[in-house]
């Protein structure tokens, strides 16, 4: 047995955790805390497994449940593919559930929360869907994963149904990442019927005969055979796709404009909000970008939509995090901020970087999430930053992990952030400089949002910090803070140490500076040599031929020659994030720190507002499509009504004249009958000539 | 393995005649016996016996064709065992077997006990050999054996006037049709001077005199329209199905019907099949006409019933419109098969569907609480089980993906696409469309509507709970299990 | 050539003349005696039970009828196998010629064992009838 007959489990596990908090919960000592916990553990040792089992050079690719047979085209089926980026993701997504659940222990069982088992039952299903989702082998199950995954943060950040908040915050979180599922379906739905003609398997992800590959062929050979593409060109067409399916990727991922449900679900519990943002929900969007990457590749239109979307995201998102008072919607902007980044790395060709940044930031946010969950239990619920300060002192833990997390964020070297975030603008700007036409200029003016945006990250998360730990306490309850127990200090240490090292598995940097080798992502995505994963056609080294050689023609271009470019790069985004810090120290590092964000005027309004985006969605919904809704209401209860009710009334006449024939005579049942013999034998006797 | 005699394939056949001579024997050495453990269960074991001999040649191959190609037949080419004889002895036997369980409550109390398992074994004889007949003659009187004891069954309850009057009603109407198909049988000899399917198929070329032709095959439709309840032969049905003990009303309007369907089956399919015949007569296009009347006829009429078997009788008789596009989208080409193996699947799942529903409201008429929609408030309060179960087989009536009837008219419209005949699907959809309406307002009644004041139901009859839960089981069954009906059936209408 | 139909419609039309001359022609005819005794039914030496206009057989009749009617076909079928069934049992063997025959008398004879056993040969004298015999003899 190979570790791969287990990688079922890893999903399974945390469901079957959910099933024992639902049904059983009510009777388990901790409500179903210590279930979730050995399953997510459980996955975690199998994803470790799994994970040396990539790294000794083996891959997994198979089908193993076919719901729905086709004949003579294609399945749908429950498959699992397991490559280098499957294998990490997994890593990330069980070590944090785990962590989350132990966490909860210290957040919701010591609180004394009700409703616990429903609580556990959520995380656990959450959890599995979203390792459901990380391995799917087809567009079509990942998606269904997708939609499970949405439901289970409808779940949850509703989990307080009582209150006024945390249904409507559910809700909308439900109904915005729903609008962008629809593009999504679509897509799927367009992706099995241009591709069941050229394959057999038109919906998996990797290997020969996936759409990608095929697209790849398409496009780059010419073989277009089979494919229906709608009377468009190929690469119209695929261009297309790829946006349908984005449009699921910028709901879940929370990119501009779909971004709006993000800060509202800051209602959940916060141990939620840490799995939401740091692995699961969001994660999702932008892992579905990097699982079909080989589509996305192909076309330059979508590449630079990504990108655009991701830098302009980036910098939006930050600007609203200035103003925020609240602990959690600082880091709910941050969040869609880092997420804005992974997209432009995406975007812009830097896979690596991608996947690098979404490791690192998978761990400080969920540092973060953590940390303020603690400073929210300590503060006895209240979550407003300016009824915080001087907890530095009385919760040193959470105090350093917090701010450790908060370097890491802000791209200081050396912590995490900085490798990752400085990788991510480095791809952009050499891609930007390097490829040809339109395409490059989109990349320059996506990399400058990016790196404008690094300022207001450093100001915004040390603005949370010295407000948050420093200066004087502000009110009675934080000059008396409640105290936090081990399961809450454990996770936030182990978080700690990670978001100051994380950065270390890929130093591309300073291998180009000195040579070392120490790009391990880099090698891990690379796929170790002559394993089997070039078969899959999913490693980097496919990307980058892809990239380069398709029709994005993606080249590197280094203006003051490959060192000085690359330091330059770091030089520059290190000094605006430190500019950043600086900036927030000065203005709040002070005993009694004042709202300088009001000197801003209308402009604070406007941030505070989040650009009125809420209120333009809100608009749209009820200004344009309810009228619409009405008029179609209207339409739909008179005339498609009116005909049904009157083709049923009319089926109830005549039924009611079909009654009458029934006398109840038996001497009439018998003319009848003859009439109607004799009647059908004139007829045909006269049609047929016999007489 | 011993290899069994040639005339054990019919064993399905003779298994219920001699249950049912085992009952009239019970019944000389204890007249009026009301030892009704003993009855039903020696007519239920001779019909569970009679259905697993059915499936056990149907998995064993015994209706497929020898190696020389040949079928087993017997008695000079009388009788003919293949898949479809075998299929529809199956359908039989387990309408039998769950009407046989039903009555055990049902019939608790009732006089004539005896005779009523005896003649409902017999009539089953009559249908099973109906499946296996090879010529008109032996036709007509499997047909006669089968209805015979269906008109003394409507009328078992004596006391009953309206079981009475329905009795008496079926029985002139089926004399009449009788007639008519007797005097069919007897032109159809004269034109061809045979009576075996396969001569007669043999002997219709050209030279045919086409008078004599025409008149004898529209009088064998109407034999067979009776025996089916299509329009206009479908008058006694209601009434029949009305008057007679639910019981009752479930065995004919089950195993009748699809009686009268492989009788329709094989003498359309085998023996006036052809050019020949079809230039003289279309009767294609009389199948089409009686499909599309007895449709609207059935679903309209039902639509407006107050009375629930009534409607369940009229919807009967919609579905006999359902399964004779069977026969009437058959086109010469080779959509034949499937036509055909369609029809007999809607029939097999109906045969479940249908049973359960009657022998729900036998279930109600055991617990005496009315027979309008009305009278169905809220029984959901009192059994869920019951209810659930009911649920169950009209939505799988009304073809919602629920049961079997999902796929079988799924494949009647398929075929009806198949072959090109798109007016029947339309109506197929359209009268589906309109059960709909009434079948759920049977639900409606059982699960939201508020229970009139006093329902209280205090014994749950084990017989016909079993019954009906059996028959909601098989039909739910059928759903995941469809392949392996539809190839039997498909299988055994390509033999033809 | 003349149409073949024509003949039938003209033997039809003989069939139905016939018997309406033959009513008519008597009715001219015979001498019109009305009686009570006419009116009644014959029910073979039975006293009828109800009135002429509305013809009541005793049930019991039909009870008969029906036996009569199995047995009577069982002799046409048993009297063609006794002709033959020396030379059959000859070229067959009893296994095709005896045992199907007793097979068939064996339900048979399970069928009137059945017929006996629930009275369906006993005689028994309606009420009604019985009342009527007695009026009429006061």
């Amino acid at each position: 047995m190979t570790a791969f007959d287990y990688a079922p489990a890893i999903a399974l596990l945390p469901f079957v955790s959910f099933l024992v908090a639902l049904f059983g919960g009510q009777y388990l000592p901790k409500k179903g805390a210590l279930a979730g916990i050995a399953a997510t553990a459980g996955s975690l040792v199998l994803s470790a497994w799994v994970a040396l089992t990539v790294a000794g050079g083996q891959t997994y690719n198979e089908a193993l449940y076919t719901f729905t047979a086709g004949l003579e085209t294609f399945d749908l089926h429950l498959g699992i593919l397991i490559d280098p980026l499957t294998a990490l993701m997994l890593l990330i997504v069980s070590f944090i559930a785990l962590l989350v659940h132990v966490f909860s222990l210290g957040y919701m069982n010591d609180e004394g929360e009700t409703g616990l088992p429903r609580y556990y039952a959520g995380l656990g299903l959450f959890t599995a869907s979203m390792l459901g989702f990380v391995y799917a082998d087809n567009i079509l199950m990942a998606f269904m994963f997708f939609e499970l995954v949405g439901l289970c943060s409808y779940l949850l950040i509703g989990f307080n149904f009582r209150e006024a908040g945390p249904p409507s915050a559910a809700k909308k979180a439900f109904l915005v990442t729903r609008f962008g599922d629809y593009f999504f379906l679509i897509g799927v739905v367009g992706i099995f019927v241009t591709f069941a003609g050229a394959t057999q398997t038109p919906g998996l992800f990797a290997g020969e005969g996936s759409f990608p590959v095929v697209a790849e062929h398409a496009i780059v050979d010419g073989a277009t055979e089979g494919l229906n593409t709608f009377g468009f060109e190929p690469q119209t067409w695929f261009t297309i796709l790829g946006l349908l399916v984005l449009g699921g990727v910028m709901g879940k991922s929370a990119q501009f404009p779909l971004h709006t449900w993000l800060p509202d679900a800051m209602e959940g519990p916060t141990p939620v909000s840490a799995l939401i943002h740091a692995a699961t929900m969001v994660a999702a969007g932008v892992y579905l970008v990097a699982r079909m990457y080989g589509f996305y590749a192909l076309t330059p239109t979508t590449l630079a939509v990504i990108a655009l979307v991701g830098g302009f995201t980036a910098l939006f998102a930050a600007t609203m995090g200035v103003v925020k008072q609240e602990l959690k919607q600082v880091l709910a902007y941050s969040t869609i901020s880092q997420y804005g980044y992974m997209m432009l790395a995406l975007g812009s060709g830097g896979y690596i970087a991608a996947v690098f940044h979404l490791t690192t930031h998978a761990v400080f946010k969920a540092l973060l999430f953590l940390g303020a969950g603690a400073v929210i239990i300590a503060m006895h619920h209240e979550e407003n930053m300016w009824e915080m300060g001087g907890l530095k002192d009385k919760m040193p833990v959470t105090y350093y992990t917090f701010l450790a997390g908060s370097l890491a964020l802000a791209g200081i070297v050396p912590f995490a952030g900085f490798w990752s975030k400085d990788e991510v603008l480095y791809e952009a700007l050499i891609h930007g400089f390097g490829t040809e036409g339109g395409l490059g200029t989109v990349f320059l003016v996506a990399y400058a949002m990016g790196l404008l945006a690094v300022f207001f990250t450093g100001f915004y998360t040390f603005r949370m910090v010295y407000l948050t730990f420093h200066g004087e306490a502000r009110t009675e309850t934080a000059k008396k803070p409640h105290g936090v127990r081990w399961n809450v200090k454990g996770p936030l240490a182990v978080l700690g140490i990670l978001a100051t090292t994380i950065g270390f598995v890929n130093l591309a940097p300073v291998k180009k500076l000195t040579g070392l080798e120490v790009d391990f992502l880099h090698k891990w995505l690379l796929g170790a040599e002559g394993s089997g994963w070039e078969a899959l056609l999913t490693g980097y080294e496919h990307y980058e031929h892809v990239l380069h050689d398709g029709p994005a023609h993606v080249l590197v271009g280094e203006p003051l020659g490959a060192t000085g470019t690359l330091i330059a790069s770091a030089l520059l985004s290190l000094g605006l994030a430190v500019a950043g810090v600086l900036a927030a120290r000065s203005l709040y590092k002070v005993p009694e720190p004042v709202e300088h964000t009001d000197k801003l005027g209308s402009i604070k309004t406007l941030l505070m507002h989040n650009y009125y985006q809420d209120e333009y969605q809100v608009w749209l919904a009820t200004g344009f499509t309810y009228p619409l809704s009405r008029a179609a209401d209207k339409f739909d209860q008179g005339v498609i009504d009116g005909v049904v009710n009157g083709i049923s009334s009319v089926s109830l006449f005549s039924g009611s004249r079909v009654r009458r024939l029934q006398t109840g005579v038996v001497t009439n049942y018998a003319l009848f009958i003859t009439i109607a013999l004799v009647v059908l034998l004139v007829v045909f006797g006269l049609t047929g000539g016999w007489f | 393995m011993v290899q069994l005699p040639t005339w054990t394939a019919l064993s399905p056949t003779l298994l219920l005649g001699l249950t049912a001579i085992v009952l009239l024997l019970v019944d000389s050495i204890d007249p009026d016996s009301s030892n009704n453990e003993l009855l039903a269960g020696v007519a239920g074991l001779g019909s569970i016996a009679a259905a697993a001999t059915s499936v056990w040649f149907i998995v064993a191959g015994t209706g497929l064709p020898a190696e020389n190609g040949e079928l087993i037949s017997l008695f000079d080419d009388q009788l003919v065992v293949d898949q479809m004889a075998l299929f529809f002895s199956f359908l039989v036997a387990s309408v039998l077997t769950l009407v046989v369980v039903a009555s055990y409550d049902y019939m608790a109390d009732k006089a004539r006990q005896a005779k009523y398992y005896s003649l409902t074994v017999m009539a089953a004889t009559g249908m099973s050999l109906l499946g296996s007949a090879n010529g008109l003659a032996v036709a007509f009187v499997a047909l006669e054996l089968a209805s015979l004891p269906s008109y003394a069954l409507v009328a078992i309850l004596k006391t009953n006037k309206g079981s009475v009057e329905a009795a008496l009603k079926y029985f002139l109407v089926g004399a009449l049709s009788s007639g008519v198909f007797l005097y069919g049988i007897s032109l159809v000899y004269g034109a061809t001077g045979s009576l075996q399917f396969d001569a007669v198929a043999a002997a219709l070329t050209d030279g045919v005199p086409a008078g004599i032709l025409g008149i004898g095959v529209l009088m064998i439709v109407g034999g067979v329209a009776f025996k089916t309840a299509s329009v206009p032969f479908h008058f006694w049905a209601p009434e029949a199905y009305e008057g007679a003990p639910a019981p009752i009303s479930a065995f004919l309007s089950s195993a009748s019907k699809a009686a009268g369907f492989v009788l329709a089956f094989r003498v359309f399919a085998t023996a006036l099949m052809g050019d020949a015949v079809l230039a003289v007569v279309d009767w294609v296009l009389v199948f089409q006409v009686l499909a599309i009347v007895t449709m609207f006829v059935g679903n309209f009429a039902a639509a407006t019933q107050e009375n629930v078997k009534r409607m369940l009788a009229y919807s009967s008789v919609g579905h006999a419109g359902y399964v004779l596009i069977g026969l009437a989208a058959l086109t010469g080409g080779s959509s034949d098969a499937y036509v055909l193996g369609s029809g007999m699947m809607h029939l097999l799942v109906y045969g479940f569907m249908n049973t359960g529903a009657f022998l729900f409201i036998a279930l109600v008429e055991y617990w005496d609480i009315g027979r309008t929609f009305e009278d169905y408030n809220g029984l959901a309060t009192q059994a869920p089980l019951a209810c659930a179960a009911m649920t169950v087989f009209l939505f799988s009536l009304a073809g919602l993906p629920i049961g079997g009837g999902f796929f079988s008219k799924f494949n009647l419209l398929m075929a009806t696409v198949r072959s090109g005949t798109w007016f029947l699907g339309a109506a197929l959809i359209v009268n589906s469309a309109l059960s709909l309406y009434y079948y759920t307002r049977v639900v409606k009644a059982m699960w939201i509507e508020e229970p009139a004041s006093g329902l209280e139901i205090e014994r749950y009859p084990i017989g016909l709970y079993t019954a009906v839960l059996v028959a909601a089981l098989v039909t739910v069954l059928l759903l995941p299990g469809f392949d392996a009906v539809s190839q039997t059936a498909e299988t055994a209408a390509s033999l033809l | 050539m003349s149409n073949p139909w024509i003949a039938i419609g003209a033997l039809a039309l003989v069939g139905v003349l016939i018997p309406l001359s033959m009513i008519s022609v008597s009715a001219l005819l015979r001498p019109s005696v009305p009686e009570q005794g006419k009116r009644a039914t014959y029910e073979s030496g039975e006293i009828p039970t109800g009135s002429s206009q509305q013809i009541r057989f005793n049930i019991q009749y039909y009870m008969v009828a029906l036996l009569f009617v199995v047995f009577d076909i069982e002799t046409v079928l048993i009297f063609p196998w006794t002709v033959i069934y020396r030379d059959a049992v000859g070229a067959l063997g009893y296994e095709q010629v005896l045992f199907p025959m007793l097979l068939f008398l064996g339900v048979l004879v399970a069928g009137l064992a059945w017929a006996w056993r629930n009275g369906a040969v006993q005689w028994v004298k309606s009420p009604r009838a019985t009342r009527q015999l007695s009026t009429n003899n006061e």
